[in-house]
């Protein structure tokens, strides 16, 4: 595996009019994209996730640092950008024009002419599902059929890598699946995906590694699997009562679900199986099965980003 | 190189339908069409040969002035408005992540001007020739070379405008300031008036405005040199332009236009977008 996508030691600062105006958007960012991943980009709002894709497509500018894409520290040059696509967040789309016209437009642009280009538009038409409303003004379009048209020109030089700036953000659940199937198929064709969202739960079903991103310095990055462990247990009883609920609470097990007498209950890591199977017992709870309970990635990123700023405020 | 052109003509083909600007050429073409039946009105009553010279002689006014004013504020409007409000709806970010350069990007979006600038003299421009060749029966070829040098005049205006666009995030400055290089650059004839006149005294502030006065003299343009509307009015309509050098006009014009897009280049190049 070789990465696709690195930064070293990136920084950003963003000058404010006068002194001590200044963010400091990105502190020493060292991050990588391997080939033919998904890498999920994660932070809450404000975090870096934007101003670092800035940066790899040379919109902005590091105040220290470097970047390598395909191994090639000149960002800027003309064959590498032939090779990354790029979705950016929120972005608008000349809307004077037919779906089909803005690709013919972005097509030109890699040079694409005459057959080649007009191929090509009908493959991105056909990939993100837009064949039928080519002919379509684009003031016409929908939220998520402008993200689709968004998706397309990003695809039109059938690019190695993807970097995509919320790609799912406003669109409905069934479009949301759709996207991510998407996505999910152009990984499986050999492409390098880097996305930066807010949906958790999208990104931990198609991930394969995250970063997570807090006032622009990395907490953490790795793969799902390695960051989401088995912290917890997780244990389904019957003959749960009011009172054993608040009492169970106190020594450190949280029921997660409760239906009547049946309940799932949360075993911390910090309580071991026998101590737990006794406490169970001394409720006259009945056991009906314990299985590890992994992570989720929401309360990973939660955890994180709660420790982050808790250390953040002790400093001052 | 063939991005250049297409982001050309796409800048043409989405700056055509910006309101302002149809408002401005509807209003241009009405006040055409405008001073010819104004003057007919005029002529029904006394139809001596003199009265009838000095209406031709109105709409020439009526139609040059308007051509110039309307045209320049096409001109100031497009070239202030182009590049920033692609970077506010951030079409920029997408066509810049496209093997197309800054160079690139700014140069075809600087032709996508010209066109529009062009597209619209010609077609005031035709129009007034076209009301002109009803009215005298000659082709009025001495107002084709005036719009040529129109276009020049508005090429520099438009280059300067666009540079200090490519400074803003917003078409109002360079709005503003685009009207200033307009009227600075009417007026520039009076800075060597005031040159002339100043070293009469031994005060330094004099000396320093004369001096300064002098420098500005030399580096701004002098759009008054690409005005030909005394000739339009006095000389008849279809003869040659007198002590207007033109291919040295059309050059001037050029530098300045392409010293305008250079300017803009080197602050768009390293722009935070
Ligand atoms: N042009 C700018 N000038 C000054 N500060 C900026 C600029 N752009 C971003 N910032 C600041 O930099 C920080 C990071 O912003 P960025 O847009 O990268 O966040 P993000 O992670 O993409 O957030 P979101 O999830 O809301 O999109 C924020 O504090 C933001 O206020
Ligand atoms: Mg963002």
């Amino acid at each position: 595996m070789s990465a696709v996508i690195e930064t070293n030691k990136l920084c950003k600062i963003y000058e404010g009019a006068r002194r001590g105006q200044d963010v400091n958007a990105l502190n020493d960012l060292t991050i990588a994209v391997q080939e033919k991943e998904i890498f999920g980009y994660l932070g809450p709002n404000g975090s870096g996730k934007t101003t670092t894709i800035k940066m790899l497509l040379g919109l902005i500018f590091p105040s220290s640092g470097t970047m390598k894409i395909m191994g090639s520290e000149d960002i800027g040059l003309p064959q590498i950008k032939r090779k990354i696509g790029y979705l950016p967040e929120g972005a608008y789309y000349p809307d004077f024009l037919k779906g089909e016209e803005i690709l013919r437009f972005y097509g030109q642009l890699y040079g694409l002419r005459g057959k080649d280009l007009e191929r090509r538009i009908d493959e991105t038409l056909e990939i993100v599902g837009m064949t039928r409303a080519r002919k379509r003004l684009l003031r016409g379009y929908s939220k998520g059929m402008r993200q689709r048209i968004g998706l397309a020109q990003a695809l039109m030089s059938d690019p190695q890598v993807l970097i995509l700036d919320e790609p799912t953000t406003g669109l409905d659940p069934v479009a949301r699946k759709e996207m991510r199937d998407l996505l999910v198929r152009l990984r499986s064709e050999g492409k390098s995906l880097m996305i930066s969202s807010h949906e958790l739960l999208e990104v931990e079903l198609i991930s394969d590694r995250v970063g997570i991103l807090y006032e622009g310095v990395l907490q953490t990055m790795g793969t799902v699997n390695e960051l989401l462990t088995d912290r917890d247990l997780s244990v389904d009883v019957t003959g749960v009562t009011e009172n054993s609920v608040n009492s169970l609470a106190e020594k450190g097990i949280v029921v997660e679900d409760r239906i009547d007498g049946r309940a799932r209950l949360r075993v911390a890591q910090t309580l071991s199986l026998y101590d737990a199977m006794e406490i169970l017992k001394a409720h006259n709870l009945a056991v009906v099965s314990v299985a590890p309970r992994r992570e989720t990635l929401e309360e990973l990123f939660v955890r994180i980003v709660g420790d982050a700023k808790a250390k953040k405020e002790g400093k001052k | 190189m063939g991005g250049v052109w297409s982001i050309a003509v796409y800048t043409f083909r989405e700056g055509i339908r910006k309101k302002t600007l149809i408002g401005f050429l509807i209003l241009s073409i009405m006040v055409i069409f405008g001073s010819q039946f104004m003057t007919a009105f005029l002529t029904t009553s006394s139809d001596t040969t003199g009265q009838s010279e000095l209406d031709v002689k109105l709409i020439k006014d009526i139609c040059v002035t308007a051509i110039s004013i309307f045209g320049m504020l096409i001109t100031i409007f497009v070239s202030a408005s182009v590049v920033p409000n692609e970077v506010e709806n951030k079409v920029v970010y997408t066509v810049l992540s496209k093997p197309v350069r800054r160079f690139q990007y700014l140069l075809g979006k600087f032709l996508g001007v010209q066109i529009i600038i062009i597209v619209n003299l010609a077609l005031m421009g035709g129009l007034f020739f076209f009301a002109l060749y009803l009215k005298e029966q000659v082709a009025p070829t001495l107002l084709l070379w005036s719009i040529l040098l129109t276009y020049f005049q508005f090429l520099i205006v438009s280059a300067f405008t666009f540079a200090i666009s490519c400074t803003s995030t917003s078409s109002v400055l360079p709005t503003i300031g685009g009207l200033f290089i307009y009227i600075t650059g009417n007026l520039t004839e009076y800075l060597k008036d005031v040159y002339d006149r100043s070293g009469q005294t031994e005060s330094t502030i004099d000396w320093i405005i004369g001096q300064s006065a002098y420098r500005l003299w030399q580096v701004l343009p002098n759009l008054q040199y690409f005005n030909l509307k005394d000739q339009i009015l006095y000389l008849s309509v279809n003869d040659h332009p007198r002590d207007a050098m033109i291919p040295q006009l059309i050059l001037y014009g050029f530098v300045y236009g392409v010293a305008g897009y250079l300017m803009s280049y080197w602050i768009f190049r390293r722009k935070e977008l």
